[in-house]
């Protein structure tokens, strides 16, 4: 076959306030009919808001805003906690329906999908990209019951950007060679990636918008930003983004990572991130019925440069405390090797085995450096109580949050979370 | 420097240290082989830091010296050189190598920065014959963990007491054990902690006919013979009780013939999971069944005869783990004895009647069924 390599045609699938769709299809009595429904913790236990309903957000409430100031806002509001299985099921269901009509698709979330449709024209008889986009979009509706926007273009930013565009409810199709005029229309700040550190950097620099950013040569870019992000940002602010959408296959690895938005150095802190990216994908790990044998632990210093480092143990483990002490191991080893600031701070697992069927004992003492039925039990204990009881039911003393402080450690207003499974 | 040595003396003394270089290194001179030429011959060392080789090779020297040079160059080109007397000469930081009609040069870094091996006495040490060193080694070194998380575990355990000498290895799951009479020469104890790595060494360069000579200084052993040095770095630690974990009361025996029981694991285990490996022995008078189940494979059935004249009882085990152990234990027959399902099985050689049969003794933790 002849490898043409044309336009690519990518689309991003965002579901509308996905949290709150399904909770209202869970609980059609209560939550279905509540124009202002809030999913998320409870205002009491120190929660914050998962997703709120269009309305809801009229009045300024936002995802990860403290349940309780959400409710100063919009008193009127049903609070819900997040139907978790639910949402598992619906968002297996639209990759389903997604599957059957598009060659690769990639989730990049419970609720977000990029499809690569490119080398399909002929095959769609060369419907228009934003045509396509509708028909998907409608066929999502109707077998899922769940309302998406869809954002489309040559690449993943492009489209993640017009997915933005789209919501909600809609289709928004940037057309090739209008990248740049399309990139144009945002501020630097809404360019994923790009965050305080590096806006204000841009700032001192004299960049202050998109437009500014096109003007400078991509060698001062790189000059000023070094060698990577220079040509990142080059990119970047063209629309440009040759990253592929990868179809998944049979899980490999889980892993979560979490962006600060402003680089940490406190070692202790970092643990307390680490601890709860380790609980994550603990629970994910367990909740598939697999122990790992690999662990794989990844910081971005301040500077952007990356590293990681893996590690492969026997017999495999599927505890926290495991994972969280040669994680923690680990990281402390590649932070003394570079001691940086740390931008983002991630742990996965992979090298996956089932654990049904047989345990091999062992002769020796229990050593605190194996994991142990206790290590199990305690975790397995963990996963069942948060899915009962929400996200905060049990979760070890040094994450909880600080009264003191009134602030808590973990996903929130200062952080970005990204939890993958490829 | 400048000698002159046979092609394969050149090419075996390679050989003997080359095993030694680091295949990956930060520091460029473990790459290197170092060359140091005296009247009585030729010296060539590699190291990695952690085990070190030294080997004395016969060679005309005219004029002494020493340089380090790249070891895996050399030996690709000693391989490949005809069987003419090799002329070996330095020029300052070069090495030049001359056979026949094909001339060689090769860049080299100077002798000082080469690691000096670690300087072991060997008065104070103790002796031991090649042919008792290398058998306590194969058959104990195979068992060693590969598990970062406990590194006594990564190494075998030497012992000198009692006038025995016992190595020792395990991972927690198996473990073997052999014990040899010392002899009247070792009069020592001691209890090391070897590094696998170093006794692999031991066993490709020293024969069994040999006399090796051990010493021991600070957190450094070292083995030699007339052209042959070995030093290791020991493991640091305690090595955990493991006279404690050998069980005194399994007091069901089952007497196999090696090689059937060996088959018949291998057969079944096609069809173990290639995860757990696990298999399910069930043993009741004179024979053993074996069961495999695995769910989305299929399952396997087997059986054979054996000596066996106790109550009945089914074990689980990780097919490989057996396997290993079977290979090791040299007899025609062997004995495995156990108590508890959940409890140690032990593994042992059994010689015919008369026969004396190696101190050996290898120990398999079985699995349990979860869930």
């Amino acid at each position: 076959m002849r490898a043409e390599r044309s336009q690519r045609r990518i689309l991003l699938l965002d579901c509308d306030a996905f949290f709150v769709q399904v909770a209202r299809l869970e609980n059609p009595d209560e939550a279905g009919r509540a124009r202002l429904l809030l999913v998320g913790g409870s205002a009491s236990g120190r929660g914050v808001v998962t997703s709120a309903s269009y309305e809801a957000r009229t009045y300024g409430v936002h995802s990860a805003m403290p349940m309780a100031e959400a409710l100063r806002l919009c008193p009127d509001a049903l609070v819900v906690p997040v139907p978790r299985r639910a949402c598992s099921e619906r968002s297996r269901a639209i990759r389903e329906v997604l599957g059957s009509l598009a060659p690769v698709v990639q989730a990049a979330s419970i609720d977000e999908f990029y499809l690569d449709l490119s080398g399909t024209e002929r095959l769609l008889r060369d419907e228009s990209l934003g045509d396509t986009a509708r028909r998907i979009r409608q066929r999502v509706l109707d077998e899922t019951e769940i309302s998406v926007s869809i954002g489309a273009g040559t690449g993943r930013l492009v489209a993640k950007l017009a997915a933005g565009r789209a919501k909600p409810a809609g289709v928004h199709v940037v057309p090739g060679g209008k990248e740049a005029d399309f990139l144009s229309s945002f501020a630097l700040s809404q360019i994923p990636g790009v965050g305080p550190a590096l806006l204000e950097a841009l700032h001192d620099r004299g960049l202050n918008s998109v437009q500014d950013l096109v003007g400078v040569e991509e060698a001062w870019l790189r000059r000023w930003f070094g060698e990577a992000r220079g040509r990142w940002l080059w990119e970047r602010s063209r629309g440009i983004d040759p990253s592929p959408v990868v179809a998944e296959e049979e899980r490999k690895s889980i892993s979560s990572e979490r962006t600060f938005h402003r680089d940490l150095s406190d070692p202790e802190l970092l643990e307390r991130h680490l601890l709860q990216l380790v609980i994550s994908v603990g629970e994910s790990l367990r909740g598939k019925g697999l122990s790992a044998r690999t662990i794989t632990v990844k910081i971005r210093d301040s500077d952007f440069r990356t590293r990681q480092s893996s590690q492969t143990i026997d017999p495999a483990f599927e505890s926290d405390r495991l994972l969280f002490e040669r994680a923690r191991e680990m990281v402390r080893t590649l932070r003394e090797r570079r001691p940086r600031p740390t931008r983002l701070i991630g742990v996965g697992v992979s090298n996956f085995q089932s654990t049904g069927g047989a345990r091999q004992l062992s002769m020796l003492d229990e050593h605190p450096a194996e994991e142990s039925d206790r290590d199990r039990t305690l975790s397995r204990l963990g996963d069942e109580l948060r899915a009962r009881f929400g996200r905060e039911a049990l979760l070890p003393g040094r994450i909880i949050p600080d009264p003191s402080t009134d602030r808590g450690i973990g996903s929130g207003p200062g952080t970005k979370d990204e939890h993958g499974e490829s | 420097m400048n000698f002159q040595i046979t092609r394969q003396n050149l090419v075996q003394g390679l050989a003997s240290v080359s095993a030694s270089i680091p295949s990956k290194t930060t520091l460029p001179v473990l790459s290197n082989i170092l060359f140091e030429a005296a009247p009585d011959g030729v010296r060539m060392s590699a190291t990695d830091l952690d085990v070190g080789v030294r080997v004395q090779v016969p060679a005309n020297v005219s004029e002494g010296g020493s340089l380090t040079a790249p070891g895996k160059k050399l030996q690709e080109i000693a391989k490949e050189l005809p069987d003419q007397p090799v002329q070996i000469t330095t020029r300052g930081d070069q090495i030049e190598l001359v056979c026949g009609r094909s001339r060689f040069k090769l860049n080299g870094l100077p002798a000082d920065d080469f690691p000096a091996l670690p300087s072991v006495s060997f008065d104070g040490g103790w002796v031991a014959e090649g042919a008792n060193l290398l058998s306590l080694i194969q058959h104990t070194s195979f068992a060693v963990s590969t598990e970062e998380s406990r590194p006594v575990l990564n190494g075998v355990l030497w012992e000198l007491r009692d006038g025995e000498m016992r190595m020792v290895a395990t991972n927690g799951h198996r473990l073997a054990r052999m014990r040899i009479p010392a002899g009247p020469s070792v009069e020592t104890t001691a209890q090391l902690i070897v590094p696998p790595a170093a006794l692999d060494q031991v066993r490709r360069l020293f024969k069994g006919d040999e006399t090796i000579r051990v010493g021991r200084e600070a957190n450094h052993l070292g083995f030699r013979s007339e052209s042959i040095e070995v030093y290791t770095r020991l493991i640091e630690g305690t090595y955990p009780n493991y006279e404690q974990v050998i069980p005194k009361d399994n007091d069901k025996h089952a007497i196999m013939e090696r090689k059937s029981l060996e088959s018949a694991i291998r057969r079944v285990a096609a069809v173990a999971s290639d995860q757990t490996h696990r298999i399910r022995m069930e043993f009741s008078e004179n024979r053993v069944v074996f069961n495999v189940l695995t769910p989305d494979l299929g399952e396997a059935h087997d059986e054979i005869e054996i000596g066996y004249e106790y109550d009945p009882i089914a074990i689980g085990f990780n097919a490989n783990y057996l396997l290993e152990v079977l290979r090791y234990v040299g007899s025609d027959e062997v004995k495995m004895s156990f108590k508890a399902p959940e409890r140690a099985a032990t593994v042992e050689p059994v010689g015919a009647e008369g026969e004396t049969v190696d101190d050996y003794l290898c120990l398999v933790m079985p699995l349990r069924l979860v869930d």
